[in-house]
């Protein structure tokens, strides 16, 4: 018995501690069917065991489906057409029906005189029958019983013995289940978190994720970082109230809702106003609250909108950190129509913010003003550490004093400054492009270029970084690279692709080059058999700065 | 969600695009504003002033546009204001040459509406009134 009963266990342990990974997610449906699986085994193995001890012709075990009422057979011996059939008893109503609404063992002598539902019983001539609640922490999720073929009176004994299996199997259940919700959960989570952050010259993004314990604990906390088709960065922290696969479904839907009119380009408080909407008129019960950002790095400002989530901790470059109350609309799911105010202040290179759910903060029993000037001090002392990341450091520095009791989820943002050498390698689609000439415009305002100065270098890049793109046309994930250096007064831009250089294919007539010799002092084309490089060289104008 | 807000003004359509428009997006600004031309439209004003950058690409797709509407007899109106960058620009590619450029979008409708004088000066009466010419009511069903 112990061997049978410990199959489900371990399975749910194995899903607990696997590193992450691609290949991990065909081993968690590998899991969940050996969850499963295991689970009509081991139940299947017990009963044997039932039915020989009590010497009888049939035992079987049904789970009580709460949203429905029903009791639904899910392991039997001796009467496995129950389970094949897919047996379901009304609670309260046949024998099964009403041992589980009166939660207490119930007899049957002759079958004959009593109400039973499940016709299969009769049809097997099953004449005397007991059955016992299945119970997990006083709530009964189920039923077992056996039947004898011949008119046996049971002993208080056998009843005894009955329900010590149906506690045994009240364990292999909920272990099962719990191990089941969890690798849902996971298999979510693991692919609703972005995988990788956009790689941005001067930016810098780390994150923790703590899921709290285990089992079905784990939460609808998210954040998510991404550019926008304005070259600006959305960054974005979430927490759908409650735990569980639903609230990991409805923090699925409110994500990826968010990226779609985001990416459309609707501004930020549209974007959280049609959230909200889209939410209630989905139906989902479960609240949910956000905090939105758009980090413009080349103006140095940072614009955020929030639907009841909890104020952001700022930390400025001297490392003094202050809480940033994001302007309050209602949570997602509550007041459909609201229209989201929003609020921008300035980020500017050296500034850091950390957003973060509840779970960083919270402590049983405290308020949470005390949990955030508990962070606000850990982000102070994290500042100006050298190891990990900001989100480690702030992590241990709130070691010992956060219990982490809830789902937690961090997301810092560093702007760094860019130096007087950026050196950017990029991927060859033309989605990249207004991402470069923003960071190039960062980069030439802190060198001390002026406005037509700025325009002129980021275009001209900008057309040499197009060239590049398109020599890499059909190419699977080729790159370039470009490096931008300042030498006294002047600045040079180097694109060096892997092609061959050809004129541009779009209008065939060079225009793309033309602009570059337009805007520039000096373009080169070298072209050898390993690609192609671009030499852009252009004297800072004094007087426009 | 459309990439470019249009509006009527006078019965003409502008168009200001806001940010950029760059080999990413110019195939979708361009079939924005041709699906926003009249049947008789034979101008369209594309105001700049709140665009920041245009590459080769985007500006590829201007002069396809003016080639488009010069089809019908009309033009296009580009509207850049005298502070922008995107003059030096647009005087780099020789867009001067072949399409107006004004500093507001006043003097672009304002040419517009000259352009429509002169045609209906040069031209003989429609055939039906009021509706346009044969010409026009092709496009019409085309769309």
């Amino acid at each position: 018995m112990k061997q049978v009963g410990s199959a489900p266990v371990q399975g749910s342990e194995a899903t607990g501690s696997r590193p992450a990974g691609d290949a991990d997610e065909l081993q968690d449906l590998a899991d969940m069917e050996l969850v499963y699986r295991s689970l009509e085994d081991a139940l299947s193995g017990l009963l044997e065991w039932v039915r020989s001890e009590l010497a009888v012709d049939t035992a079987a075990v049904l789970l009580l489906d709460e949203d429905r009422g029903v009791l639904v057979a899910r392991a039997a011996r001796g009467l496995e057409e129950e389970v094949r059939e897919g047996v379901q008893v009304p609670l309260a109503r046949g024998f099964a029906g009403r041992v589980a609404a009166q939660a207490r063992p119930i007899v049957l002598d002759d079958l004959k005189t009593a109400d039973v539902v499940n016709p299969i019983l009769r049809q097997k001539g099953i004449r005397s029958m007991v059955g016992v609640p299945v119970h997990v922490e006083g709530r009964v999720i189920g039923v077992m019983h056996v039947g004898s073929l011949v008119k046996r009176a049971f002993a208080e004994e056998d009843i005894a013995r009955l329900q010590l299996a149906a506690d045994r199997a009240a364990v292999m259940i909920d272990a099962a289940r719990l191990a089941e919700q969890r690798s849902v959960t996971e298999v979510m989570q693991r692919t609703l978190l972005p995988d990788e952050f956009p790689r941005v010259p001067g930016l810098r993004l780390s994150a923790k994720y703590l899921a709290a314990g285990s089992g079905i604990k784990v939460g609808g906390d998210w954040y998510d970082v991404f550019e926008l088709p304005n070259g600006r960065m959305a960054l974005v922290i979430g927490d759908v109230v409650g735990r569980g696969v639903t609230a990991a479904a409805v923090m699925a839907e409110a994500r990826t809702a968010l990226r779609a009119y985001l990416i459309e380009g609707h501004g930020l408080r549209e974007a959280i106003s049609l959230l909200n909407d889209l939410l209630i008129s989905l139906g989902r019960n479960r609240a949910a609250t956000v905090a939105i950002l758009e980090l413009d790095l080349e103006l140095g400002e940072i614009d955020a909108v929030s639907a009841g989530h909890l104020p952001a901790v700022l930390v400025d470059g001297s490392g003094s950190a202050t809480l940033w109350h994001l302007p309050q609309g209602p949570p997602l799911g509550i007041a459909y129509g609201h229209r989201y105010e929003g609020e921008r202040r300035r980020f500017g290179a050296d500034d850091a913010l950390l957003l973060f759910t509840d779970g960083l903060v919270e402590v049983r029993g405290e308020v949470i003003d005390e949990g955030l000037e508990r962070l606000r001090g850990a982000a102070e002392a994290a500042a100006t550490g050298e190891y990990g990341s900001l989100a480690d450091r702030v992590c241990w520095a709130l070691a010992g004093k956060t219990a982490f009791e809830d789902d937690m989820a961090l997301l810092a943002v560093e702007s760094m400054p860019l130096g007087p050498v950026v050196e950017i390698t990029l991927e060859a689609e033309p989605g990249v492009l207004v991402g470069l000439r923003r960071t190039l415009g960062r980069w030439l305002a802190d060198v001390g270029a002026g406005e037509n100065d700025l325009f002129d270098i980021a275009l001209a890049t900008s057309e040499a970084a197009a060239n590049a793109i398109e020599h890499a046309y059909g190419a699977r994930r080729a790159t370039f690279e470009v490096r931008c250096e300042r030498r006294g007064e002047e600045v040079r831009v180097t694109v060096r692709d892997e092609g061959r250089w050809r004129a541009s294919r779009s209008n065939g007539r060079g225009r793309g080059l033309a602009i570059m010799q337009g805007l520039m002092d000096s373009v080169e084309l070298d072209h050898d058999e390993h690609g192609t490089t671009v030499t852009l060289v252009r004297h800072l104008d004094a007087g426009s700065a | 969600m459309s990439a470019v807000p249009i509006k009527r003004v006078d019965g003409v359509r502008v168009a200001h695009p806001v940010g950029d428009i760059d080999a990413a997006n110019a195939s979708q600004v361009e079939r924005e504003l041709v699906e926003s031309l009249d049947p008789d439209g034979d101008c369209l004003v594309l105001d700049l002033h709140e665009t920041r950058y245009l590459d080769s690409a985007a500006l590829d797709m201007v002069f396809r546009l003016n080639e488009r509407l010069r089809q019908r007899r009309g033009g296009l109106q580009v509207v850049i204001p005298d502070s922008s960058p995107l003059g030096r620009l647009a005087a780099i590619v020789g867009l001067p040459k072949v399409i107006p450029v004004h500093a507001s979008v006043r003097d672009a409708l304002a040419r517009c509406s000259q352009d429509r004088e002169a045609r209906r000066d040069s031209e003989p009466p429609p055939l039906i009134g009021g509706i346009g010419e044969p010409d026009d009511s092709r496009h019409h069903c085309g769309r």
